[in-house]
């Protein structure tokens, strides 16, 4: 097993500053729902992680604890992820993206 | 290379791929995108080999995203790591021998200026410090010498990455790596200064931990070399593998080379200004406004 990179919606949806968005090395990996959070009756939306395309280096780590100073984004085992995005569920839309949550070990493991 | 180079023809589109589809319909081609929006619409790089936590992928990213017109883009690489992200994207790719890379792109350059004429079809180089700096040199001088339109981008991560780490030109003096064991015994070469006495009509050093000033400079890039001449970036992209640097303290560590040997500096000649003013509407090279008469102290 191998760790990802989690983002706690309820912790990103308070600021959503989307710095981590800017900073992951890999692309269309942090992406932005503005219904993730609104959804669940937050403010603002939530960057979330596709962790299929996540390589575990935790940098979105520290930009979310040390540049945002929100401590959102833990790193956690692939395999205890109860529910994630993975590229194959993610929709684009006109400024935000969609993203219906699977159990990452069986998409992935598909 | 036009807007319809990534089109599907017709009938294919239900063969696609998801994320070639994402690309077509959703991603930056023939629209003004910018890094503020990153995570909303579909980037046209995709997965690669390089190592997790590389900032010379971050910088590759963002450099993509701010082609000012990537359906009209060719880059050009070499051996190194960065090609191993730079050929994942849908921008065509031309890859020659090693350090060929400026002399390669001064060829296309003049060809795509025959082709196409007064349509601008951007080349940017993009090469590490070895392949810029050593193997490439000889051309790289010369094509700024003479005054090729085109950007040479330096992914300076100050050692021969892709190769397990032997010392560049632009390894700082004394840094001891796997293949160094002794230590460097010269100074990191000055290519910003050359770049200058060739006669580069702009010249930039950026660090990706500020991603909008990334964003920034290489759009001035790459519109200056359409029309006034050859322009350089040079762009601190650590090697976290070769210089020991854990991945969560990559940006840590682009902050702490930035304050001390890679502060932001920009060149822009006379006639690039008044370029980027008068045609793409730049307001930072307009004559600051004259003092209102009042505040000029006047003798009693
Ligand atoms: C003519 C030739 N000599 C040597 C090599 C082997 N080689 C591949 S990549 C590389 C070093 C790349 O270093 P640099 O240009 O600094 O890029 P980095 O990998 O650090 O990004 C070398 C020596 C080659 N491909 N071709
Ligand atoms: S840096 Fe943190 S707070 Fe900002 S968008 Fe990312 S997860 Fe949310
Ligand atoms: S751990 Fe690294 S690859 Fe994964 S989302 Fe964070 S920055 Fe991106
Ligand atoms: S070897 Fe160094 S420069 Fe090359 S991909 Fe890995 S971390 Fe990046």
């Amino acid at each position: 097993m191998y760790l990802v990179a989690n983002i706690n919606v309820e912790i990103c949806a308070s600021k959503s500053c989307k710095l981590c968005t800017q900073y992951c090395p890999e692309a269309n990996t942090i992406q932005y729902s503005e219904t993730m959070g609104t959804d669940k009756g937050y403010k603002y939306g939530t960057a979330y992680i596709a962790v299929d395309r996540c390589k575990g280096c935790a940098l979105c780590v520290w930009v979310c604890d040390t540049m945002a100073k929100n401590n959102a984004i833990k790193m956690i085992m692939i395999d205890q992820l109860p529910m994630a995005a993975v590229t194959d569920n993610i929709r684009y839309e006109e400024k935000t993206t969609v993203a219906v949550l699977s159990n990452p070990m069986i998409v992935i493991g598909n | 290379m036009s807007l319809d180079y990534v089109k599907f023809s017709g009938g294919f589109e239900k063969f696609m791929p998801k994320e070639y589809r994402d690309m077509v319909e959703h991603g930056p081609f023939g629209k003004k995108i910018s890094v503020s929006q990153m995570g909303s619409f579909k980037e046209i790089l995709e997965e690669h080999p390089m190592c997790a936590g590389c900032a010379m992928t971050l910088f590759i990213r963002l450099a993509i995203i701010a082609f000012p017109n990537p359906e009209d883009t060719i880059t050009v690489g070499t051996a190194g790591c960065g090609r191993l992200a730079i050929s994942q994207a849908a921008i065509p790719f031309v890859y020659g021998n090693y350090g060929d890379q400026n002399g390669v792109a001064s060829g296309l350059s003049r060809g795509l200026r025959l082709r196409f004429g007064d349509k601008p079809k951007d080349v940017v180089v993009m090469a590490g410090d070895g392949g810029t700096a050593d193997i490439g040199f000889q051309q790289v001088l010369h094509s700024w010498f003479r005054k090729e339109r085109f950007t040479t981008i330096m992914l300076d991560n100050e050692v021969y990455g892709n190769t397990g780490g032997q010392e560049s030109g632009m390894t700082n003096r004394g840094a001891v790596l796997k293949m160094a064991p002794l230590g460097k015994k010269f100074e990191k070469m000055d290519m910003l200064q050359m770049a200058k006495v060739a006669g580069c009509a702009y010249v930039a050093t950026v660090v990706p931990n500020n991603p909008r000033r990334v964003e920034s400079v290489i759009k001035k890039a790459v519109l200056i070399a359409r029309e006034v001449g050859s322009t350089y970036i040079q762009a601190y992209t650590s090697c976290n593998i070769e210089y020991a640097i854990p991945t969560d303290k990559v940006m840590e560590d682009a902050k702490t080379v930035e304050n001390d040997r890679y502060q932001f500096t920009e060149y822009v000649s006379e006639e690039a200004k008044q370029y980027l003013t008068e045609r793409y509407g730049y307001k930072d090279y307009l004559p600051k406004a004259a003092a209102p008469a009042a505040a000029i102290p006047t003798k009693a």
